[in-house]
């Protein structure tokens, strides 16, 4: 997505344990823990997802910590500035392996409502500089879509969808 | 007021030119004219009536830059404009940091802007923009900044002592403040110094707004004050009109004052929760979202969004409401009186609170004229100054609401004055919900293509945080020439180095919480 | 055959039951990190009206067994500048005061690892290690915030030990004796807490709380002004290790409160094991409970709060005491 995304090139792994992988990743996905990366006007919505009424707590990933190294997944909600840049990509190397990073919003996509002719201050997507997993669309979406991008990001690690998507049904 | 102030102009002031302006037409009641020789002595004028620096600005005429000094009056309304001509090539200004505290910072931003340099300032670097940029953002043409600036903008890297430590408090903080980061200097648990560092989402929004006509404005303003998005669309939209002398009908006021209550009322629930979670009672977060969610519900009726509302168009309003409106708010307003009670149970009266808050962060009433504050800010300090009783706009004119006032400027004066807030917003919807008018909801004959008379025009609305003001140039074109946004965060956070001074890190925090800032407004 | 009862006998019963007991206690201090874990959750979830985990396994109670799983395939990570040995040492060395303190606690009539005569003595003396090993990770962490949170640590335990002491003793006075299992066969009437000793256990309480680091008092790791205080640059399962040894803490504290003063494992109809559980699960919970209500305190309240107010109150209820054992 966007020009120029950021690619990671991965390696096969010299162990391969199968069970043993599909046991660690169900627990992955269960447990994913955010780090308090709220930019913007998307951080409202992020912290609204994790308040009663949409409760993302019930998917294990309530414990919001703040400090990366006790965190595995990045939600970057709002716009990333060239000056908030080389934070972020401190913040991103400080998180222990494996990590994931949930582009929330349009800003973190492609910059968002602020891309125009001679800008000069906002990054165009979080994707240039660390490599994005789910990318969430709106401005902002509602916390219903930060659920769905979470259903999403542990189809991504395990291979199945805990819920069925609403095209199967009918 | 208008008159007395005037003649002291006239009287102790040679050589001034000063011009009685239509209040109505401008939003300014008098203009001066100075030059580089009496600005100070007009200033220190201004300082020594009481008035306050509302707005300190610059606009990019090609041929002279203007610098644009706003003065107003916590007694009386009277709002003074003073320019100040320069040259395009290397300007040079003296500054009034030394008079009114709140011009350190202002100067600094029209510096990195715009290239003034400001005679006398202590410490003109860098604030907002960040060391890649090569030319001066908001002038109208490309002006590169000279090699020997560039030395002055290095990111902000305190120097390691023997005896104290500097911390950093963000920009990725746990608080629900944004991207906002302080520098402390610290003696062990003491705070030696605090130093706001911004310009983390600066999103550059005064350069878009020169860059699209004004109905492709519209989505802004909600971006730069997320909680009370509505508050500042309605700055926006009733700046343009006043401009355009747009009618706007009455139903359409009342609506707008409905709304922008419920958004003032979402606002400060948003800090009834963050303000004991920075205290560490993560408990009142949940119930006030759960408030919060019935307000959004309301409004997603009607506006179609949740957070970043774009209700408002000039003459109007996007679609009328409904019964299910009315009937919403109604039970709404009813739930919201029982869980005022609650609140003031769990969190008011809880000792441990109390005890944290009170007696903490005071602010004095001697000095909020040299920082400009506005809002909850000054009224938790004793000043019952409320645009929209001073300066009425949409249907608040009609409608009779008191002012909550503190009396010593403390952390819980300024939390009941929120309180005290929320209850009277509930008794201004109540009334509006009563008089509602009906009729059109939009005015006639509106053009899509803007192109409003040449001139400028300075107004201001009461937002949560405080006195929100716009001020437009105009060219007769459908593109605006210069927007400026005066926002109440800016000169709010300037008091806090001053508050932290000496404190616990522990009461910075809460102190730092209660201002109830939102960063991407300071940082357009 | 013979020959394994010839050596049994050879090393004495004693020992084995010892090291029965050692491996029961282990075993315990997991499954109580793993149960305490779910409840927190559970606990803050209901009281925020809203249902904590639920997804994963029916009530989610398979929700600690995910986040271990997880913690444990973490990669395991060494900031860089850190004063290696004591950063390896310190959640390791958090576990010492732990086990050696349920080794003494009495589950049931005959469920004690060992009786120690000292026993509380023990518990007390090792309890003051703990904070050893905070100020060793605040320290070796080269972080600021981490060393912030680990002197703040400091100075609050030593605070509060001491009326946690002074609010013990007066319960060593009415039984004569320093081993938890006389104590708690002293309450077969009525428990400690009828006896004139409720102010004791509410300062207790008070100092345990304060102890663990917990709201009200958790300014260590103060969440919204040191970004995670003194635990910042552990991850994976070392930063696990600090989470299971503060809920073993609080079970401890709350398995103390209920040895002393509200009567151990004495009930009727049901097994003390079960009476035991009961009574301090209702004190962890509690303690939860405290979490999610109030707000935190400040340093100098709460050094305050220890000397000005806890302490006077603790000695005189000792003087009290004292004086209506000896009429």
């Amino acid at each position: 997505m966007g020009k120029g995304g950021f690619h990671l090139e991965t390696q096969d792994p010299i162990i391969r344990l199968a069970i043993a992988d599909k046991f660690l990743n169900l627990a992955r996905a269960n447990s994913l823990w955010p780090m308090t990366f709220g930019l913007a006007c998307c951080a409202l919505e992020m912290m609204a997802a994790s308040m009663a009424r949409f409760d993302i707590a019930r998917f294990g990933a309530e414990v919001f910590r703040p400090s990366p190294r006790q965190a595995d997944l990045m939600i970057v909600a709002g716009t990333v500035t060239k000056k908030m840049a080389p934070t972020l990509i401190t913040l991103y190397e400080q998180m222990p392996s494996p990590k994931w990073v949930l582009a929330f919003g349009s800003c973190a996509i492609s910059g968002g409502p602020f891309v125009f002719e001679g800008q000069y201050n906002i990054l165009e997507g979080v994707d240039k500089i660390v490599p994005v997993d789910v990318y969430i669309p709106g401005c902002p979406p509602r916390p219903e879509g930060l659920l769905e991008g979470l259903m999403k990001l542990e189809e991504k690690i395990t291979g199945t969808r805990r819920f069925p998507t609403p095209e199967q049904k009918w | 007021m208008v008159k007395a102030i005037f003649e002291d102009i006239r009287k102790k002031l040679n050589n001034i030119d000063v011009k009685e302006i239509a209040y109505a037409e401008r939003g300014y009641h008098l203009a001066i004219e100075a030059n580089l020789t009496d600005i100070v002595a007009i200033v220190e004028f201004f300082n020594s009536k009481g008035f306050y620096l509302a707005d300190l600005c610059c606009v990019d005429y090609v041929e002279y830059l203007e610098l644009v000094y706003f003065f107003n009056n916590h007694q009386k309304l009277c709002r003074v404009k003073t320019t100040l001509k320069l040259t395009p090539e290397k300007p040079v200004a003296p500054t009034i940091s030394h008079i009114y505290t709140m011009a350190h910072w202002y100067e600094r931003e029209i510096h990195e802007f715009f290239g003034v340099y400001f005679d006398g300032h202590p410490n003109l670097t860098y604030f907002f923009l960040h060391d890649g940029i090569d030319h001066y953002p908001l002038r109208k043409q490309q002006i590169p900044v000279p090699p020997e600036d560039k030395k002055l903008l290095n990111s902000f890297k305190p120097e390691e002592e023997e005896d104290y430590f500097s911390i950093n408090l963000g920009p990725q903080h746990p608080s629900t403040h944004g991207v906002l980061r302080v520098v402390l200097r610290m003696d062990g648990e003491y705070v030696l110094s605090a130093e706001p560092v911004m310009g983390y989402l600066h999103r550059m929004h005064e350069k878009m707004a020169e860059n699209r006509p004004y109905l492709q404005f519209l989505p802004n303003p909600a971006r730069m004050d997320y909680p009370a998005a509505l508050l500042f669309n309605l700055a926006h939209v009733t700046t343009i009109e006043k401009l355009c002398s747009i009618e706007v009908p009455p139903r359409a006021q009342y609506i707008r004052t409905i709304t922008c209550e419920l958004n003032r009322i979402a606002s400060h629930l948003l800090y009834l929760g963050s303000f004991p979670a920075d205290l560490g009672g993560l408990t009142p977060f949940l119930y006030a979202f759960d408030d919060r969610e019935q307000i959004l519900d309301i409004l997603e009726r009607i506006t179609g969004s949740r957070l970043t509302y774009c209700y408002f168009r000039f003459g109007g309003l996007y679609n009328d409401i409904d019964d299910t409106f009315i009937d919403g708010t109604k039970q709404f307003i009813k739930r919201m009186r029982e869980r005022l009670g609650m609140y003031e149970k769990l969190i008011t009266k809880n000792v441990i609170f109390i005890n944290r808050v009170t007696g903490t962060g005071i602010l004095k009433q001697s000095e909020i004229p040299l920082y400009g504050c506005s809002g909850p800010v000054i009224r938790g300090s004793g000043i019952p100054f409320d645009m929209r009783k001073v300066e009425p706009y949409a249907a608040y004119a009609d409608i009779d609401f008191e002012i909550p006032t503190g009396h010593t400027g403390d952390n819980m004066d300024r939390y009941m004055v929120r309180m005290r807030e929320m209850e009277i917003s509930l008794g201004i919807i109540e009334e509006a919900v009563k008089k509602l008018p009906s009729g059109p909801y939009n005015a006639e004959k509106v053009p899509k293509k803007l192109k409003p008379p040449k001139g400028d025009i300075y107004h201001v609305v009461e937002s949560t945080r405080g006195e929100t003001g716009v001020y437009v140039v105009s060219d007769e074109s459908d593109i605006p020439y210069r927007m400026r946004w005066r926002v109440p965060s800016f000169s709010n956070l300037m008091t806090f180095p001053a508050l932290a001074k000496g404190t616990l890190l522990a009461d910075a925090i809460a102190t730092l919480g209660n201002y109830d800032i939102v960063v991407p407004e300071i940082d357009r | 055959m013979n020959e394994l009862t010839a050596i049994i006998n050879l090393v004495g019963t004693e020992a084995v039951r010892v090291i029965l007991g050692v491996v029961g206690v282990l075993a315990f201090v997991v499954v109580n990190a793993l149960v305490l874990t779910w409840l927190e959750r559970k606990v803050a979830g209901h009281m925020q009206r809203r249902i904590g985990p639920k997804e994963v396994g029916p009530f989610g109670l398979l929700q600690p067994f995910a986040d271990m799983i997880k913690l444990l395939g973490k990669e395991i990570l060494t900031p860089a500048n850190v004063d290696k040995p004591i950063y390896y040492l310190a959640p390791v060395l958090i576990f010492v005061p732990v086990l050696v303190s349920f080794i003494v606690i009495p589950f049931d009539g005959f469920l004690q690892a060992k009786d120690i005569n000292v026993g509380i003595l023990v518990i007390l003396a090792f309890s003051s290690l703990s904070v050893f090993s905070i100020l060793l990770a605040g320290w070796g962490s080269n972080n600021k915030y981490s060393l912030i949170g680990a002197v703040r640590s400091v100075a609050q335990n030593v605070a509060y030990e001491i009326p946690l002491m002074l609010a013990l003793l007066p319960v060593v006075f009415m039984t004569n004796s320093l081993s938890l299992r006389d104590i708690v066969e002293a309450q077969k009437g009525l428990w400690f807490i009828g006896k004139w000793q409720f102010f004791a256990f509410l300062i207790y309480f008070i100092a345990g709380v304060a102890e663990t680091n917990r709201t009200p008092f958790d300014l260590p790791e103060a969440e919204s002004e040191l970004v995670a205080g003194y635990h910042t640059e552990y991850s994976g399962m070392r930063f696990a290790l600090f989470q299971f040894a503060e809920f073993s803490n609080i079970f401890i504290i709350c398995a103390i409160a209920t040895t002393f003063f509200l009567g151990g494992y004495n009930g009727p109809i049901l097994p003390g094991i079960i009476w035991f559980f009961i009574k301090t699960y209702f004190l962890v919970f509690v303690i939860m409970w405290f979490r999610w209500t109030f707000p935190r305190v400040r340093f100098d309240q709460l050094l305050n709060f220890s000397w000005k107010v806890l302490i006077p109150v603790a000695l005189l209820n000792l003087l009290v005491t004292g004086g209506l054992l000896k009429l």
